[in-house]
């Protein structure tokens, strides 16, 4: 961590320009370290042009506290101005050789410390995905806000496009005068280091980092929809932020332990059920304890949770946060098993290496991670349900990895199949097994990389291929032209198109039109909206490939849909199915607190 | 020679009445003895509103009670601390009539114990106390600095913060008459001598638990002191100041994406205090008083605004909670916890009542509530009272709801014999 290196800058115009910098950050949260102190890493974060705040073309932040109403200046991470020739970022940078209290206090290392986590994260999508992901709202720049609120809580607000911030002050922010009404603008400030702070938590960034990313892949998963689908939305973020924090194997090799004087541990420290029961179960305690009271142990207990196959009726997986919870049990019994599969390669003599174990975990992480990431573009555009995730991620993971030597999927498999979950074969359906031959007459293969109206063309043509319902009105939502490269350099180059259809009527309307029961509680006036729709995948010569749907005919689907909304109170006040009736942004903002067990309430 | 002892009194009738008063509770359990000489014996449990049903004020009410109890009731039980269950005790136009009474027995969670000693985990654990009362302090400041309004978030933030507050006059009241012994601060499992005052009553205290008893209560956030102080601190600075919006982003003339966001953290801000007001608000319910009255062959439940986290321990995790079951299975009446919200009735609770052993016996239950003071957003499952709560318990039990009653009805009145199986049956909603 300390560097007796002298700082160079790094200039981000020379010949050849740099694609990283390098970072100091808090690795996990200021409570996990050693007897050094915190536990820190020096990450690359993607180049980018970096004004004060930081300011880069897809993050802003700006420090203004609503509590206290103070707004601190943006912070100046780079030497120089961007026209002239000397702008660069310093490596390695001010807060390598600074003191735990330092940095603590210094709001300018708040500010990196909350973009770095947040650019990797969105890095990590990105280059899994193989392409430029949007956000979810209208904007390029998603606004994060590092001290937003005196609360024990952080959450992504869509409608102020931002990931705000709390923090747990230990005393009343200095400096703000008694009964005074006004807006403070403060040129600078040392704040203070015993307060906890979420915007220095590894976990809570990178968790709150998904949830925005994943809006802008699947907008629609924040409408009604089935239970799954907001359950998917906390455990994508539960994965993304464990698995984030295990790629980096300083973090890894803490939690292994002490080696012998030969840098060495024993084997069976390694086995799966060891590699649970220590490294993961650490870990699991050490994130989220900034929030422990208000996420309560959701996280720690889902490495202890006893995997069932009726966990889609009980009552104790109804909540977003626990259902949520069994796809974080999946990957991290996923985790351990590819972990060790790994580490039975490198083991010799009963013992290994801890620094190669720990490489091999966190690759293991990054693997996995970029699994998981990728399958996103494999999901239905709605109605999600977590056999589509299964599906999603064997058939994409095959595209990439054809011969998967290490044996990920069936691990992954093996993971989902300990709840019941199985994907049938032709869950997402190979177009190329279909006894239809697809046309293409008259598409142009460029446009069918870009537009919508193309990608109609083709659903148009090959209705029947797709089995799609023409009377229900279909709309192309996105096409996309993406490139993913495989852990071992293969490229593969697709289309990924959606498209929804909808059907609404009331009650009665329904019932006749596709003899959709919609439950008796429900008023004869109310506009009930259905939803179907599907992914289709092109190879990089316009071949239709696969096709993920979700048949809006599909009535079991529709009427548990339906159920669950209304069960809930999930509908709008002359609505079912059109907007689930919460306040704007306060989505992910509503505390989790210890009461809300899910087996006791009404 | 003095001849026998007179034989104890028998009890012959339990006789309930739930009184309207709107968004709150009252209840006055009356005990009457078999032959004249013996006079009923009279226990109030709360008695307080958060929001009157039209046409009635707390004063009507005190004058019903009075002549119902001949004066004064024996017992006065204060579940929790919260206005809605406690303002009718003083300040609020009751006193000409509650200033006569003279409870021989005061009976409160060991949280009010105002002299308790300086211990943090025993019976009289002044952490948990103190975290309250700065909570409170915290609700009081919070309420003065919000301008009243009628709707809105600022609204709902006032509202729920003085809604902490129960008015001293009745807290010193309450203080007065517990002089002396008359006081009694309860935790689960004290043994409560009820039919010194009551003959032939017993009463079974299953809550609230004590720090010792439970360590969970003190490790949440809400219940401790240093926490509340710091929110207080942090209003005296006018930080909580929903008002300070005198001046705007643009006359600090910041422009572009600062003012914009600036100019848009207003309403989370207000959320967020509503989200840490509610946590006080559950942190007060669960100082509830359960108790369990055994009278004769009826057992009646009592347990205030008492959430899961007061419930559980009685339920699951005391050593002797199987014992606190079998007794539970056998309630005949039960008070709705928390007006019927979703999470004051927990279903381990409820589902006592639906064993094979059990569903087939005649239980009533009584609401107190109104609508419309937390319709709830929807998707949160918190209207109160939750519909899917009542639809429950009118399928299992015989359900009387002040919602229920014609305008100008001052209470229902229930009655059962105390031995036998005959089930409670409605009087009269006079």
């Amino acid at each position: 961590m300390a560097s007796s290196d002298s700082p160079e800058q790094v200039p981000a115009r020379a010949s050849s320009p740099r694609r990283t910098f390098a970072m100091t950050i808090v690795a996990q949260d200021p409570s996990v370290g050693n007897a050094q102190g915190m536990l820190r890493a020096t990450v690359p974060v993607p180049a980018d042009r970096l004004e004060p705040g930081p300011r880069s073309h897809r993050f802003q932040v700006i420090d203004y506290d609503a509590t206290a109403r103070i707004l601190l200046p943006p912070a100046r991470l780079t030497a120089g101005n961007w026209q002239s020739g000397d702008w660069g970022w310093v490596e390695p940078d001010p807060f390598c050789n600074r003191s735990d209290a330092a940095l603590l206090s210094d709001p300018a290392f708040h500010a990196q410390n909350m973009y770095a986590i947040a650019a990797r994260t969105l890095a990590v999508f990105e280059s899994t995905i193989g392409r430029r992901l949007n956000w979810g709202f209208l904007g390029h720049e998603l606004y994060l806000v590092p001290h937003a609120m005196a609360e024990a809580n952080a959450y992504y607000a869509d409608d102020v496009r931002a990931i705000l911030f709390g923090y747990m002050p230990d005393r009343p922010r200095r400096g703000t005068r008694a009964g005074s009404r006004a807006l403070r603008i403060a040129r600078s400030e040392r704040l203070d280091p015993d307060a906890v702070y979420t915007c220095l938590s590894h976990d809570v960034i990178a968790h709150e980092t998904t949830h925005a990313v994943l809006d802008g892949l699947r907008p629609r998963f924040l409408m009604p929809g089935l239970p799954d689908q907001p359950a998917f939305h906390e455990g994508l973020a539960d994965i993304v932020a464990l698995l984030s924090v295990f790629s980096m194997s300083e973090v890894v090799q803490s939690l292994l332990g002490q080696a012998d004087l030969e840098g060495r541990i024993a084997e069976r420290t390694v086995t799966d059920q060891e590699l649970k029961r220590n490294a993961l179960f650490t870990l699991a305690e050490q994130v989220g304890s900034a929030l422990k009271d208000e996420r309560g142990s959701a996280l720690r207990d889902s490495i202890r949770l006893r995997p069932s196959i009726r966990w889609a009726s009980d009552p104790q997986y109804r909540e977003p946060h626990s259902r949520g919870e069994i796809l974080v049990w999946i990957i991290l019994e996923s985790l351990a098993g590819i972990w060790r599969q790994r580490l039975a390669d490198i083991t010799v003599g009963g013992s290994v290496s801890l620094a190669r174990a720990a490489e091999e975990g966190a690759t293991a992480a990054q693997h996995l991670l970029g699994m998981c990431v990728r399958a996103i573009d494999y999901l239905p555009p709605v109605e999600f349900e977590f056999p589509d995730f299964l599906a999603a991620l064997l058939v994409s993971d095959a595209e990439i990895v054809p011969d998967d030597k290490h044996g990920y999927r069936d691990t992954v498999r093996g993971a989902f199949a300990r709840w019941g979950i199985q994907g049938a074969d032709d869950h997402i359906a190979d177009l190329s097994l279909s006894a239809l031959t697809p046309v293409y007459r008259n598409l142009s293969y460029t446009a069918l990389r870009s537009d919508t109206d193309e990608v109609f063309r083709f659903i148009w043509e090959n209705l029947e291929l797709l089995q799609i319902d023409p009377r229900f009105y279909i709309h192309v939502e996105h096409v996309r032209p993406t490139v993913r490269v495989g852990p071992d350099g293969i490229v593969v180059a697709e289309t990924v198109a959606e498209y929804i259809q909808f059907l609404e009527g009331t009650p009665a309307g329904l019932s006749r039109a596709i003899g959709l029961r919609v439950p008796e509680e429900v008023p004869s006036g109310t506009r009930v909206r259905v939803l179907g729709g599907g992914t289709i995948v092109f190879d990089q010569f316009g071949r239709a490939k696969y096709h993920h749907r979700k048949d809006i005919r599909d009535i079991r689907r529709q009427q548990q849909r339906l159920s669950y909304l209304v069960r809930n109170g999930l509908s709008g006040d002359d609505s079912l199915g059109v907007s689930d009736g919460m306040p704007a942004g306060q989505r992910f903002a509503i505390l989790h607190q210890a009461d809300a067990d899910p087996r006791e309430t009404w | 020679m003095s001849g026998p002892a007179a034989p104890p009194p028998v009890l012959a009738t339990v006789r309930i009445r739930m009184y309207q008063v709107g968004f709150g509770d009252c209840f006055l359990v009356s005990f009457e003895y078999a032959g004249q000489a013996e006079p009923a014996r009279h226990v109030l449990i709360d008695f307080g509103t958060r929001q009157l049903a039209a046409g009635l004020d707390l004063a009507d009410i005190a004058g019903e009670i009075d002549s119902h109890t001949g004066g004064g009731p024996d017992v006065v039980v204060l579940s929790h601390r919260h206005q809605d269950h406690m303002s009718g005790f003083g300040g609020s136009g009751t006193d000409a009539v509650v200033g006569r009474w003279k409870p021989r027995l005061v009976v409160r969670s060991w949280t009010e114990n105002p002299a308790a000693p300086a211990d943090a985990t025993g019976p009289g654990g002044t952490a948990l106390r103190a975290g309250l009362d700065q909570g409170r302090a915290f609700a009081g400041a919070l309420s003065q600095a919000i301008a009243a309004s009628r709707r809105g978030l600022r609204s709902d933030v006032r509202e729920l913060a003085l809604a902490q507050l129960a008015n001293q006059a009745s807290i010193d009241r309450l203080n007065a008459w517990s002089q002396a012994g008359t006081g009694v601060y309860v935790n689960y499992g004290q043994p409560l001598a009820l039919d010194a005052v009551v003959p032939g009553v017993q009463v079974h205290v299953i809550g609230p638990p004590t720090v010792a008893q439970h360590p969970a209560v003190a490790k949440e956030r809400s219940t401790s002191p240093e926490y509340w102080q710091l929110y207080q601190g942090l209003t005296a600075t006018g930080a909580f100041d929903p008002d300070a919006g005198t001046q705007t982003a643009a006359d600090a003339r910041l422009v572009g994406p600062e003012r914009w966001l600036v100019e848009r953290l207003q309403a989370p801000q207000l959320r967020s205090l509503l989200r840490i007001v509610t946590a006080l608000d559950h942190a007060m319910n669960n100082t509830s008083v359960i108790l369990l009255i055994q009278a004769g062959d009826r057992r009646l439940l009592f347990c205030g605004d008492a959430q899961i986290e007061n419930w559980e321990y009685a339920l699951t995790v005391a050593p002797d909670h199987e014992q606190v079951l079998d007794l539970l299975r056998g309630v005949d009446l039960y008070k709705v916890g928390h007006h019927g919200s979703r999470n004051a009735t927990p279903r381990t609770l409820f589902n006592l009542w639906n064993e094979p052993a059990t569903r087939d016996r005649a239980m009533t239950a009584l609401m107190s509530t109104k609508t419309g003071v937390f319709p709830g957003t929807n998707g949160s499952h918190t209207e109160v009272p939750r519909d899917s709560l009542v639809t429950a318990l009118r399928q299992r039990t015989s359900l009387s709801s002040t919602i229920d009653l014609q305008p100008g009805v001052t209470h229902v009145e229930l009655t059962a014999p105390a031995f036998g199986d005959a089930p409670f049956t409605v009087v009269s909603s006079g």
